[in-house]
């Protein structure tokens, strides 16, 4: 009757295989370090954004913007006709009036806001949409580089007729 | 440590003080010797009471790990008291769901006489101190535990100490083999109870200056009636903690049980419930700079990483560092999803390996040429009596059978995780494992410390059976820890899950059955591929058939395998209650009926076996389409009958009901061991419904849930749990042996509705 001793030598089988391991090293055979924590896109923005957009060597806006985009798809389409989810559907946003699409329940500080959503508002409302529209459901999207909201933006303005 | 996160430590978790003395939030209670300083466990100071308590005191060793608090002492390893008279039973043991550790606190607290309400747990550290002695014992050397609880021989202090020492070298903390309650619990945390007692009870002899014979517990209260005497157990123990220990402690019979048998609630309810629970997942969270890993290993065992090309995922958002770590690849980034996303982005190529070619069929393939060469009579003689050839050549009918199962994951819910954090020569540990000593020794070499510089943090398992029995992940997340310095919750998808777990054997078995002219079963001959664990798993002994004969064949497995819930049960349960309905039916005898004849020299299995049959209502009218099937098996000490109705009226069978009897010699819980029985049988009937591990070019073809498919709520039975206790001093173990007969219940179900015998699992392959 020696069945636990059978199943811890199974068990130091599979540690010593899977920790010393025949002829692997418990140390990195390849390296490569990106970024030390702090440096990356979520903490350093403008150094990442700028990469990312590649806006220095003048890399198509709306291309950048669509990339950018990518963060905010979570929540809204941009396909025409598709329907509003957790945020409105934003095709043909730019120029339009704030909380004007019939299928998303705005909040009613939107519903109420009056805006226009040119350019500049745009910019002000992602820059920090809490403050620009107070009592606003986004409360997620927040976008701190001005080279990427320029971007969304010029990609929004291109979701259009 | 005041880098440290506020992650609750063990007493946390599984203390569930009265409000009145709500723990506070310590960090103290952490699985190393250095992570212990400043133990407060309960607000106000306590008493600990020992490991091997027979074998020395360890008191003064273990202090300073579990009850360096102010005003904590400790009488021997295994109970503390606190200047609140809060007592808290120090279990060793991991919480999978499984509620032992509440149960084993429950024991201690009746054999204490403690006042139920005012006791909490707390998980051992993983520290040489607490090893799993007494299951190590009972599965090595069940000969020289006692007899009876209160018969204790003189080498008692020797076994116990020589065990302890034994579990050291083995590092076995171990929680498996559904054997706390029936060895830590029964030859433990009882005897730990009943010496604190009456330590407690010499102390106030002392002090009150009375016979310790007249003074009385209950209710954690010492009381002597004559001189109007009482007080609470928190008040002697100090001077407790000074006594001798009891050579042989007095443990109660039956008859005086309180809590032991009782229903009581588990004491990790409130936790589940408000959430505040912390499972390896959770752990460390939210500790500084905190960054996480995903990783993918090399497909097939026993190839490497040959070669990475990562110029796509250093690119992408997040991503911190990428690691050829040789046996896998590792994303470390700023969030989950993001080292998830550039590990996708990443192209690797992998070495040879033997397995390369590796597939389902070849591999079957191979299983039943390694029958054919063992033939009638070769292979490994696992049990032999009578004269098995002989009696099937006289014998009026034959019968032959053969049957197959995959290879199977465990696919817990919760799913391989770690977080290590490696910096100035030391590692913190926070990890779902069923054996911290063992994961503490990975971690240890992975990130180039000693092991009494690994801390292990203690958390809830999200789920068990069995992979968490081999902790290779503690070692891989430590290695990328170290690489990185910085703290890394390494978490692997549910398709590394799926494809590096260490499965359960697939197998094939024979069968040859002889009938005699009465339609008794006289021969039974079986040769089978899988090596055994436990041993007794394809034996039928309890069966009274003269001539047996059971075989092993050896054969290849291209995949890591491991002990999956009730272990070579799960597949010899099957086999075996197959062939013995494929007997019956041959015999053209009722299920029940053959087996009642089969067990009449196993009073207890019988007991069982109608047990089951009568809460069913065995042979009465079932709608159209509907069956029954039997099923009896032992696994882990418990004996276990189950008939599943089925319903074949639509495309493929649904399981209307499960009627299950048990007899686990005495049951501590009823409440925690009918859950079990219910988990158990869930988890067998999700396996042989829809489940198999199947291989091409070596690598595992299953990834998620959608190919590897859980029962849900609208496929689970009805369940049905009654209890037998058939032998109060001779437990069983609850976590397992609920499995076993479940996938023969059901196809025994199934011939029974529609005569169509299922001899391959998964069932459903059969109804595509």
């Amino acid at each position: 009757m020696t069945p636990i001793f059978r199943r811890f030598a199974v068990i130091f089988a599979a540690l010593l295989l899977a920790s010393c391991g025949d002829d692997v090293s418990p140390d990195p055979i390849e390296q490569i370090i990106v970024a030390k924590p702090g440096e990356t896109a979520s903490s350093d923005k403008d150094d990442r954004s700028s990469d990312d957009m590649s806006l220095a060597d003048g890399t198509d806006l709306v291309a950048a913007g669509e990339r950018a985009f990518a963060a905010c798809t979570t929540c809204h389409s941009v396909e025409k006709g598709e329907a509003s989810s957790i945020g409105p559907n934003l095709y043909g946003v730019v120029g339009g009036k704030a909380g004007s699409k019939e299928d998303f329940k705005y909040s009613e500080a939107m519903a109420a806001s009056s805006l226009t959503w040119d350019a500049a508002t745009l910019d002000s409302f992602l820059a920090n949409p809490t403050a620009k529209v107070p009592g606003t459901t986004m409360l997620a999207g927040v976008v701190p580089s001005e080279e990427r909201r320029a971007a969304i933006i010029a990609y929004l303005s291109a979701q259009t007729e | 440590m005041n880098d440290m996160s506020d992650t609750p430590n063990p007493a946390d978790q599984v203390t569930q003080a009265p409000a009145e003395a709500k723990p506070e939030r310590s960090r103290a209670a952490k699985w190393s010797r250095r992570g212990f300083i400043g133990a407060g466990v309960i607000a106000g100071g306590a008493l600990v009471v020992g490991v091997g308590i027979r074998s020395g005191n360890p008191v003064s060793k273990l202090k300073p790990l579990v009850a360096s608090g102010e005003g904590e002492a400790l009488v021997n390893a295994w109970v503390k008291i606190g200047a609140d008279n809060v007592i808290t039973a120090i279990v060793p043991h991991c919480e999978m769901g499984q509620g032992a550790n509440s149960t084993l606190a429950q024991m201690l607290a009746d054999e204490m006489d403690a006042d139920w309400e005012r006791v909490a747990v707390m998980e051992a550290p993983a520290d040489g101190n607490y090893v799993s002695q007494h299951a190590a014992r009972m599965f090595v050397a069940p000969g020289t535990l006692p007899d009876k609880p209160n018969q204790v021989g003189f080498m008692e202090p020797t076994y116990d100490g020589l065990f302890q020492q034994i579990g050291k070298l083995a590092d076995a903390y171990i929680t498996g083999g559904s054997s706390s309650v029936r060895s830590t619990g029964q030859n433990g945390m009882r005897v730990a109870g009943a010496a604190a007692r009456e330590m407690l009870i010499a102390a106030a002899a002392d002090a009150w200056d009375v016979p310790a014979s007249e003074i009385t517990t209950a209710n954690s209260t010492l009381t002597h009636e004559a001189t109007d005497n009482s007080a609470p157990y928190a008040e002697f123990a100090e001077a407790a903690a000074k006594q001798d220990l009891p050579r042989a402690p007095v443990i109660k019979a039956a008859d005086q049980f309180k809590l032991m048998g009782k229903p009581v609630p588990r004491k990790d309810i409130p936790l589940k419930v408000d959430g505040s629970a912390v499972f390896g997942i959770d752990g460390g969270s939210d500790l500084p700079g905190l960054r996480y890993a995903a990783v993918k290993a090399a497909p097939v065992v026993g190839a490497t990483v040959a070669s990475m090309d990562a110029s796509a995922a250093k690119e992408m958002p997040g991503v911190l560092q990428i690691l050829n770590m040789g046996d896998f690849v590792a994303v470390v980034a700023d969030s989950y999803w993001q080292a998830n996303q550039a590990l996708a982005a990443i192209e690797t190529t992998y070495s040879k390996s033997e397995n390369d070619t590796a597939n389902t069929e070849t591999m079957f393939a191979s299983f039943t040429q390694a029958l054919d060469d063992a033939g009638t009579s070769g292979g490994t003689e696992k049990a032999s009596y009578g004269d098995a050839a002989g009696a099937i050549e006289d014998a009026a009918k034959t019968v032959t059978a053969e049957y197959k199962v995959p290879y199977l994951a465990h696919a817990a819910m919760e799913p391989i995780n770690c977080t290590a954090w490696v910096r100035d020569g030391k590692c913190d540990i926070w990890t779902s494992t069923q054996v911290p000593l063992m994961a503490r020794k990975g971690a240890a070499e992975g990130a180039g410390v000693s092991a009494d510089d690994v801390t292990m943090h203690s958390v809830f398992l999200g789920g068990g059976f069995g992979r968490r029995l081999t902790p290779e992940y503690s070692n891989q997340a430590a290695r990328i820890a170290k690489a990185t310095s910085y703290p890394v919750k390494m978490i692997w998808s549910r398709e590394e899950d799926t494809a590096q777990d260490f499965y359960r054997p697939a197998d094939i078995s024979r069968f040859s059955g002889g009938l005699d002219e009465a339609g008794k079963c006289v021969s039974w001959n079986n040769v089978h591929c899988s090596d055994d664990e436990p041993g007794e798993a394809p034996l039928v002994e309890f069966y009274d058939i003269p001539n047996v004969l059971v075989r092993g064949a050896e054969v290849h497995n291209p995949l890591r395998l491991g002990a999956w819930r009730s272990v070579a049960h799960s597949q010899h349960g099957f086999f075996i209650e197959s062939f013995v309905d494929e007997l019956a039916h041959e015999a053209a005898r009722d299920p029940v009926e053959f087996r009642r004849e089969l067990l009449a020299k196993s009073p207890r299995y019988l007991a069982v076996l109608e047990g089951a049959a009568k809460m069913s209502n065995w042979g009465s009218d079932l709608p159209e389409g509907h069956g029954r099937g039997i099923a009896i098996a032992r696994s882990f000490n418990s004996i276990v009958a189950e008939v599943a109705e089925v319903d074949m009226t639509g495309n493929s069978p649904r399981i209307v009901k499960v009627h299950c009897c048990a007899d686990a010699g005495f049951v501590m819980n009823p409440d925690g061991f009918t859950a079990q029985m219910e988990s158990g049988i869930i988890y067998g009937l999700t396996a042989a419904m829809y489940d198999e591990i199947t291989i091409k070019d070596g690598r595992v073809e299953q990834s998620n849930f959608h190919d590897y498919r859980m029962m849900r709520m609208d496929d689970a039975p009805e369940i049905a749990v009654q209890i037998i206790n058939g032998a109060p001093n001779d437990l069983g173990g609850a976590g397992e042996p609920g499995l076993p007969p479940a996938a023969p219940a059901l196809t025994n179900a199934i011939f029974a509705a529609s005569g169509k015998r299922i001899r391959e699992l998964p069932v459903v392959k059969h109804f595509a």
